[in-house]
């Protein structure tokens, strides 16, 4: 258990104020024991850890924070988020099942399955400038702003990206890019990726993947 | 701190093969002591490059009076306020940055603002000369005073009205505690606000910073690990000894 | 050796918002414009990326973004009888540098004036009769009204792409919006701003109070949006570092992002930095302007030839460069003749703040530079004065901009100014306070106005501004007023403890207050007491131009950025459409 598990967002609504929002309306403590028990379902794609499984593209969860992979079941569940394999076990656990899973793998840190990128010096360059700087001209700012230093992730805003599998990763931003996945606010994420071509998506996905997971 | 130490180290011990043993010989053990004290942990006491030890024994005690450690958070001394002083007073900031410093100079009206030649490098180093000359002469040092003595010094120099060298009491005590506050609260990269002891006090997330979704969430606590722009992807905060540039 | 360029036809001096703007309007027209701007070229990427945008130390506490006051302060004194001294720090104001100017440290608040602000003298004189004004004041009409300048608005705003929520659509309120604005053509291009736990608190207790609280028109993006110019804007995160900051995300409204990739691309544009405008250069006859004098980084002076110049830097350096190039008549308050420099204002600020017991957590962090809610009731001409004694008003707001530690940490009136006291104080109200802006007009007066300093100089050896100000009564007596009703509202929210500070005189230098510094080169229809026609002409050197808050004959309740972003349209409308088809006076004078 690392410290940035730590993070949450407790709920103490105040007194006399006006209602609490539906972020705040529906609190559930996840608990990780019995996410535990619920997540020999996830192990022949996620691994037994939540290491993923990186060639064929299923990602890494274990470390992911709790509020990220709780609103991910979530929006599967409520088809705010699209994918074929995973709406239907979402749809099949209650939220509170959704919790504990979130809990679960949101304590996690097993080693990485990594393989080793193929991606060239250059590519893993690119990929590096545009996580950590950004491009003007194509308008596109840092990822760090919103993923943290290396992409490590910034709870309770976005997930880590460091150590992701890089397949995951470029898949995911073509779906941003395409609008097949629109679950962030504010639409971010599609601003960012529609400013990508194929060719940067690969190089930042490869970089992200190349820095391993952080703590 | 330690890989740095560590890096430190293999470098001498590389220049010292080759130099002839009799003079590598010391400067291999002085940096084979340095490197096995601090490669281990981080310090817990700031390094000083600005004050000589007079003035660290003053600002020491000041800072911890103006703000003191207790059950509501930590102290200046405990979030290295101290250091951050060092640091800024060491740097462009101390040797004037962003003050306009051209005479004629004259007292102006409380309205008009600082109205003294001294960079904030000189005015600090010439208050706490006459500080601890006062002192001093009575056979006393501030910082050995009881903390009642202590604060009750302190208001005298709030107060104003007391010459220190040419500063006047009220404007050294004015950027005193200014800069206390600043040390206490600015990011660690700057060498106070240790481990983020008091973002952590009063809650605030730190430098990065991404709220669209939690914005809606009202009143609701937002409880996460501060984060600095001194750390890496590992959470290591990068050494803190950096001045303050425009 | 001064360096003869090669002429132009239009000289920009500052590229900021409105030199970007009227240099990306004018080029695309076809014409050669040269841009000088004396700080720094500076883009979102590389220049604006966390994690080092977010340093509260570097630029809220150090002001790395602002003029740089070692090379170029301003000198300050209450009265005339004072002598005034050089403000060695900045503090109360923050004039900014660099490609983008102070736009890119603003908060993107964008309010319109109000039709009755632009006629403000016949108004009050109208509505309250001809000796109702304290007779110090130097209160007049802006020569447009707001009629003219309401297309001008609109285009600006969608430049930007402002979000809020309309409250009079040619004439018909609209719910959830301010029904005291002046008619606009069409909503806004974005949404409102996602709201504030404050704010939230805030409108239920305005509207308890039978008051219109409604969103604060904001140009950090709501949503993503893409502008007339075909550059595309994200939406705002909340981070909290907006003011005094530049945007990381693309999220603000900068000529960064709203205007500067299309003029940059324009062949006909030409971008100096580094270039720090001496004069403007007059012909022996001083009615024409041949060109300017500058000198770059290094030192080496030029002189840029051009048929037209236009002034458009910050509203004090626009002053100044007139002043110093000796265009236009100095103002000199013994006489009260003379036009430069006169009618300086500024705005009048004050402060509600309500404490509340910790289980109301309000998480000031969580902020952009604009996503307050608003009551425009005792703003402007929008409440009686006859029984009041003074004119003017304010807004009241809970616009909470940031928690940035060094410098927000409100404490309740008697805490220690340190020590444990302090120390408590501090861990206690930091995440359970709500902060009002009290945001109000500051009326010219015959006292306060600027010209140059007979004795310090800038770097160059030129003179510095000198400011002589001080609080017209007028804007002290409305402070006390609406801060009286801002502490009411603050009560209405259930706050423990409200404490209201209304802005009290003397004006000083040490505390910030805000930069909206306006004046100087004010516009209007009679040569004797404004710089610029109607059309922001010089009346006695026709083919130099001023643009920017140095225009207002005195400052209305609301931020200026919007109605100089309105008469940086209609000037260039004239520059396009009257001027450069035929030069010469637009006005007879």
């Amino acid at each position: 258990m690392n410290a940035r598990n730590v993070c949450r967002l407790s709920l103490l609504v105040a007194l006399g104020a006006t209602a609490a929002s539906a972020m705040a309306a529906a609190p559930i403590v996840g608990d990780a024991k019995n996410g535990a028990v619920l997540a020999a379902a996830c192990q022949a794609c996620h691994g037994a850890q939540g290491e993923g499984t990186f060639a064929a593209g299923f990602p890494r969860l274990a470390g992911q924070t709790a509020v990220y992979l709780e609103k991910q079941l979530n929006d599967y569940a409520a088809d705010t988020r699209s994918n074929a394999v995973m709406a239907p076990l979402a749809k099949a656990l209650s939220p509170k099942q959704r919790a504990d899973l979130a809990a679960h793998f949101a304590g996690l840190s097993p080693p990485s399955t990594a393989a080793g990128s193929s991606a060239g010096a250059g590519v893993l360059a690119r990929g590096r400038l545009l996580a950590h700087e950004g491009d003007e001209a194509k308008q596109l700012q840092a990822c760090g702003n919103c993923h943290g230093p290396e992409g490590r992730g910034e709870a309770f805003a976005a997930p880590y990206l460091a150590g992701q599998s890089a397949t995951y990763l470029a898949a995911a931003i073509k779906e941003w890019k395409s609008g097949a996945r629109k679950n962030d606010g504010g639409q971010l994420m599609a601003a960012v990726a529609n400013r990508l071509d194929d060719a940067d998506i690969a190089a930042v996905a490869a970089y992200f993947e190349s820095v391993g997971p952080l703590p | 701190m330690s890989d740095f130490s560590r890096r430190t180290f293999v470098k001498s011990l590389g220049a010292a093969a080759m130099l002839p043993a009799a003079i590598a010989a010391p400067a291999l053990t002085v940096a084979a002591s340095a490197g096995a004290a601090t490669a281990t942990a981080a310090p817990d006491t700031p390094f000083y490059l600005f004050f000589n030890a007079e003035e660290v024994a003053f600002m020491e005690a000041a800072c911890e009076r103006l703000i003191p450690a207790d059950e509501n958070g930590p102290g200046a001394l405990q979030a290295w306020v101290p250091n951050y002083f060092d640091k800024q007073l060491g740097g462009g900031w101390g040797a004037g940055e962003r003050l306009y410093r051209s005479g004629p100079w004259q007292e102006g009206t409380p309205t008009q603002g600082y109205q003294l030649p001294f960079t904030p490098a000189e005015l600090f180093r010439t208050a706490i000369r006459a500080i601890n000359a006062e002192f001093s002469a009575q056979d006393k040092a501030f910082n050995a005073l009881d903390a009642d003595a202590q604060d009750a010094y302190l208001k005298t120099l709030q107060a104003g009205g007391k010459d220190l060298g040419g500063v006047p009491a009220g404007v050294f005590f004015e950027l005193l505690l200014k800069m206390t506050v600043e040390g206490y609260f600015a990011d660690p990269v700057y060498g106070g606000n240790k481990d983020m002891l008091a973002w952590r006090m009063i809650g605030f997330p730190g430098a990065y910073a991404n709220y669209y979704e939690a914005i809606d969430a009202h009143g609701v606590a937002f409880v996460r690990e501060p984060m600095s722009l001194a750390e890496d992807g590992h959470g290591h905060m990068h050494p803190a000894n950096i001045p303050a540039s425009l | 050796m001064t360096q003869v360029m090669k002429a132009a036809d239009v000289v920009i001096i500052g590229v900021g918002m409105v030199g970007s703007i009227i240099a990306k309007e004018l080029a695309a027209a076809g014409y050669k414009v040269v841009g000088l701007e004396r700080g720094e070229p500076r883009f979102t990427v590389p220049d604006f990326q966390g994690p080092g945008v977010h340093d509260e130390l570097r630029f809220d506490v150090r002001k790395a973004l602002m003029q740089d006051n070692t090379r170029e302060a301003v000198t300050f004194r209450n009265q005339v009888a004072q002598t005034a001294l050089p403000i060695r720090r900045w503090e109360s104001f923050l004039p900014g540098t660099g490609l983008g100017g102070s736009q890119v440290h603003w908060n993107g608040q964008t309010y319109r004036f109000q039709a009755q602000d632009f006629a403000m003298a016949s108004h009050v004189r109208e509505r309250y009769g001809k000796d109702f004004l304290d007779p110090d004041l130097r209160v007049q009409d802006w020569g447009v009204i707001y009629a003219d300048l309401e297309p001008h608005y609109d285009r600006f705003e969608y430049l930007l792409g402002t979000g809020g929520k309309a409250g009079n659509l040619k004439g018909k309120i609209q719910p959830g919006g301010d029904p005291f604005e002046s008619p606009r053509s069409r909503e806004y291009p974005t949404r409102p701003m996602k709201e504030h736990y404050s704010g939230a608190m805030f409108r239920k207790a305005a509207n308890s109070l039978g008051y219109h609280p409604f969103p604060q028109p904001s140009s950090n993006l709501s949503e993503p949006y893409t502008n007339p110019e075909g550059l595309k804007l994200n939406t705002c995160v909340f981070c909290g570092f907006c003011e005094r900051f530049a945007c990381e995300h693309y999220a603000k409204a900068v000529p960064q992002t709203f205007i500067l990739p299309v003029l940059m691309k324009n062949p006909n544009f030409e971008l100096r930095t580094g270039a720090q405008v001496q004069r403007i250069n007059l012909d022996s006859s001083k009615t024409k302007a041949t060109g300017v004098t500058y000198i770059d980084a290094a030192g080496r002076e030029f002189e840029q030839p051009a048929a037209l110049v236009i002034t458009c830097s910050f509203a004090l350096n626009n002053v100044r460069m007139l002043l110093l190039s000796g265009v236009g008549k100095p103002y000199d308050p013994a006489s009260g003749t003379g036009v430069v420099g006169r009618n300086y204002a500024y705005q009048t600020m004050s402060t509600v703040a309500s404490f509340f017991d910790k289980d109301v957590i309000v998480n000031p962090f969580m902020a952009s530079g604009a996503s307050g809610t608003l009551i425009n009731d005792f703003a402007g001409e929008n409440f009686d004065h006859s029984k009041l004694g003074f004119i003017g008003g304010s807004f009241i707001g809970a616009v909470n901009t940031n928690g940035r530690p060094i410098n927000y940490h409100p404490v309740p009136p008697g805490t220690q100014a340190w020590g444990k006291g302090w120390k408590k104080a501090v861990a206690d109200h930091y995440n359970h306070t709500v902060m009002f802006s009290i945001h109000g007009s500051s009326m010219a007066q015959k006292q306060n106005y600027l010209d140059l300093d007979p004795t310090y100089k800038d770097a160059w050896g030129q003179p510095l501004l000198r400011m002589t100000f001080d609080f017209p009564k007028n804007d002290l007596a409305m402070a006390e007023y609406v801060t009286g009703k801002g502490v009411e509202i603050g009560k209405a929210m259930g706050a423990k403890q409200v404490v209201g500070t209304p802005r009290k005189g003397p004006y000083t230098i040490t505390q910030y207050q805000t930069t909206h510094n306006t004046g100087g080169t004010v516009m209007g229809d009679d040569p004797s007491t404004s710089v610029v026609n109607r059309y922001l002409q010089v009346w006695d050197v026709p083919n130099v131009f001023v643009v920017g808050a140095s225009n207002f004959p005195q400052n209305a309740t609301w931020n200026p950025t919007d109605t100089i972003g309105a008469l940086t349209y209609w000037a260039i409308d004239a520059l396009k459409n009257k001027y450069l088809k035929n030069p010469g006076r637009l006005v007879s004078a």
